[in-house]
Formats: structure tokens, sequence, C-alpha cells
């Protein structure tokens, strides 16, 4: 029984080096100049953060990716409970937001860029977009689920529709809710890498792809897998907060659902 | 819901788009914003007219399209069959539940030049990066659509008689099929996100590209053309995925 219990906890653990494995075996099959093995890329992972330029530019990444997922979250959470209570609310911004949802938030990277630089700003504003959407949609969605008979039991013993947004509404909402911060997450992460591909100045995603112009093949793969570790412990690191504030709700997914 | 709730409705959504036009408008015309920056929004409209027609501008949404679909079809077809296997057999189940937690999290744009140097500059690498991203939200949506399925429905169809192999097609697959039509939509979504990123960072074609070889010669008009065109696609494509539910699950309860 623990012996099983024990494999559970390191299946994922396994599941990466499986990878790693697979990668190294076709890399060796293919025998590319452009396909570096597993163990090669690895090795060139202490290159990249000894340097000192590139640690600090991946902490700078990491700054305004944490800059722009909180206040996309801290907008989002009471814009998506207000619009899942009240059909008003709803149906003013829903268009909106159906217009805006197809379309690349990095893509918009080029004309901000034009009005606010390519510093911090820009990179900022456009994680906060990419995260503020998937935020807004759960929280809308886990709002409207909310039992009609606990909002009336509130309203009867007084409590004030604030007092009702945010100590029925919020906690009843919140694995919802974090189902969406944990897509966002995910989003930021992207966003982070591509909003940096597109404005070279600082940042992994400017290292990914210089390394890649410069035909450095063994940088981008490094590259690759620590952003791609960034990404896994990031979602653990939140996986494990959610367990803890939502213990009491039924664990819908254990398996992430985040996209993209 | 009746009909005036609807127009309602529609009217006060009308409301903030409006608005935002009249923002744009208005900080063009109080000279708050150069036009070389932000371009009056009807000056974009007839530009956007006028691309409409050309052939090119069609070759280039086309081979947006071309890609998008592709990607999205490997996606739909990849993510029920391992979300379906996943949910009906323990061992696929051990084997693709830790992958899935491992490879949903990472973000798949940082792949895209692995893909680049593999596959090449051409459709491939894009269709791969496209299909890749767009999977993990069908394939969850259906593993946790066909592992949710009542019980008792499928021991009435065993005592019914019906073989194992017809209950995953007659029992599990339809009463799955609202989750695993709310994955699509995300998918769907993804999908457009994606194929645009890709066609910017590398690409001969598509809106993607129309929009780099814009920003580089600093064409502010011709940027926000191929914005509003994907973002027209993705409500096109929506729309006709949304019919395609109400036609698929016509027999159920609202969903």
């Amino acid at each position: 029984m623990t012996l099983r219990a024990l494999i559970a906890r390191l299946a994922p653990l396994l599941a990466c080096l499986g990878l790693l494995a697979v990668w190294q075996i076709a890399a060796l099959a293919l025998n590319n100049d452009s396909f570096p093995t597993a163990l090669e890329s690895i090795r060139a992972i202490p290159a990249i953060l000894d340097d000192k330029e590139a640690l600090i530019n991946i902490l700078a990444s990491l700054r305004r990716m944490a800059i722009g997922f909180g206040t996309a979250v801290l907008v989002s959470i009471p814009l998506g409970l207000l619009m899942g209570r009240s059909r008003g609310v709803a149906s003013f911004f829903n268009p909106l937001l159906m217009v805006i949802y197809p379309v690349p938030k990095a893509a918009l990277m080029p004309i901000i860029m034009l009005w606010l630089g390519i510093g911090d700003l820009s990179k900022t504003l456009v994680i906060f977009l990419g995260v503020s959407l998937p935020v807004i949609y759960h929280s809308f969605e886990g709002a409207k689920a909310v039992e009609e008979k606990m909002l009336w039991s509130g309203a009867a013993m007084g409590l004030s529709a604030v007092e009702r947004l945010t100590r029925i509404v919020l906690p009843a909402a919140l694995p919802e809710i974090l189902t969406g911060c944990r897509t966002g997450l995910v989003l930021a992460l992207i966003t982070m890498v591509t909003s940096e591909m597109i404005a070279r100045q600082s940042g992994a995603g400017n290292i990914l792809f210089n390394a890649l112009d410069m035909g450095q093949y063994d940088t981008v793969f490094a590259m690759i897998i620590i952003i791609g570790a960034m990404g896994i412990c990031l979602d653990a690191a939140f996986e494990r907060m959610r367990q803890r504030l939502v213990r009491w709700s039924e664990p819908q997914f254990d398996i992430p659902l985040s996209f993209s | 819901m009746n009909g005036r709730g609807v127009t309602t409705d529609l009217l006060l959504g009308l409301i903030p788009i409006t608005l935002l036009l009249a923002i744009w408008q208005g900080t063009v015309s109080f000279g708050l914003a150069p036009p070389t920056l932000l371009p009056p929004p009807g000056h974009v409209f007839m530009r956007m007219a006028e691309q409409l027609v050309t052939a090119s501008f069609d070759q280039e949404i086309l081979a947006t399209l071309f890609r998008l679909f592709a990607g999205f079809l490997i996606a739909v077809v990849l993510g029920i069959a391992i979300g379906l296997a996943a949910a009906v057999n323990p061992t696929i189940n051990a084997a693709v539940r830790p992958m899935v937690r491992v490879l949903a999290p990472l973000p798949k744009v940082a792949l895209y030049p692995a893909l680049l140097l593999l596959l090449g500059f051409g459709h491939e690498s894009k269709i791969t990066l496209v299909a890749a991203d767009a999977l993990f939200p069908i394939l969850l949506s259906t593993y946790y659509g066909a592992s949710t399925v009542e019980q008792k429905l499928i021991w009435s169809a065993m005592a019914a008689g019906t073989p194992p192999s017809e209950i995953l097609f007659k029992v599990i697959l339809p009463s799955a099929a609202p989750s695993i039509l709310t994955g699509c939509r995300i998918g769907l979504v993804i999908s457009c996100i994606v194929v645009f990123l890709a066609e910017m960072i590398t690409s001969t074609d598509g809106l993607g590209h129309v929009l780099i070889t814009a920003a580089r010669t600093f064409q502010a008009v011709d940027m926000f053309v191929p914005l509003i065109t994907i973002s027209l696609l993705g409500l096109i494509l929506n729309g006709l995925l949304q019919a395609a539910r109400a036609y698929l699950l016509r027999g159920f309860p609202e969903v």
C-alpha cells in the first residue's frame, strides 16, 4: 500500500524522466546538429544560471509576471463575481469580453509598444490582459452557480448586498475561481515569453529567442527546460495552495485544468 | 427569457463596445494621440473592407485558417481518444495522468523554437504547436466528462446486453458530450491565439505575419486590421461551434 502511494507520488517525476529519456533516444536516433540530446541540454543549464546577466533577466521576467498576474486577479475576481450575480452587469460586459477573447494578447504588444515603449510597463500590461479574461470567465461561472437559497437566507438574516457577495458568493465560487487562476498562471507564463520574444530587451523569452537566432541550440533547449520547469513548479505550488484553501470542496480535477 | 429581455441585454452589451469606439475616435479627434500611432477607427475599418476583397489578404486568411483547423482537428481527435481511453482503462489512466500533469502546465510556446528546428518553418511546426496547445483542455474535459458518467446508466446498458465496445459509443460518449464540447470551445479560442502567435514569430504568410510586417514598417493602420480580423474569425468560429453544440445536444436538458 505504502509502496503504491510512493509510486503515485513519484509518478510526475517518473513522467519527466521518461520524457527526457524519449528525447535522448530521439536525438541520438536523428543525430541532427540542431537537435541536441537531453543530456547536452541539461549540461548547458548551469552555464546559463551562472551568468549573472541571464539570472537578472529571468528574475525580471518573474517580477513582471507576478505584478501582472497579481493585479489581474485583484481586478478580475470582483468583476467576475458581479457579472455572475447581476444580469445587467453580465450583459453589459459579455459582448465586449467575447470580442476580446480570441485576440491573442501578445499580438497587442507591437501596438502597445508604440505608446508605452518596450519597457516593463507594456509587458506587464500585456500579461495583465492575458490573465484577466480566464479569471473573469471562471469567477463569472462560479458566481452564477451559487445556490439562490443561501443568498436568500443571508438576506433574511440581514446581510447587506456587499456582505453577501464577500461572505457567501466569494467562498462558494472559490473552487471555480481558483481553476481560473490556475489557467491564468499558465497564460501569464506564455504571455511573458511571447512578449519578451517580441520586445527583445530583457527576460527569459529574450534569451531563448536570441539563442535561436544565433544558432546556439543547446542554449535554446536548456532555456526550454528552464521555462518548462518554471511552469511545472508554479503550477505545483499553486495546486498545493488551492488544496489548502478549498479542502472542503470535492476534488474535481486532480490533474491541472490549465490551458495553452 | 422573453424577447424583450434579449433585446435589452443586446443593447446593454453594445454600450461598452460603442463607448470603446467613441473613446478611440475621441482621442484621435481631440489630438490626444497622433494619427500615425492611433489611426481613427473609421480609417481602420475602411482599410479592412479594402483589404478583405484583395486576393493577397484573402490568401493570408486562408493560410491562417488552414493551420488553425488542421491543428484544432488533430487536437480534437487525439484529445477525445486519449481522454476516453484514460477514463475507461485504469492502465492507460496510470500512464496518461502523470504525463498530463507534467505537460499541461508547460508553456507550449517555449517549445516552438524546438519545433522550428525539428519540423522546419512551414506548416508542420505551426500545426503541431496549435495541436499541442489545444489538446489539453479537450483531453481534460473529455476525461472529466467520461469519468463522471453515472454508473447506473452503464449498468443498465450492460443488463440490457450491450457489449462493452458499444457502451463506450452509445452511453459514455453521448453523456460526456456537453463536457467535451466545452473543452472544444476553449481549445478553439486557444487555437486562434496560438496560430496567430506562431505566425508572428516566424512566418512568410498568415495574419500574424501581416501584423509583424506592418509593425516593422510602422504602418499603424495595417497593424489593427489583422487584429480585428482574428477577433472576427474567433467570433464566427465560436458561433459555428455554438450552433453545432445546440444541434448535437438537442436532446439534453438545458446545458
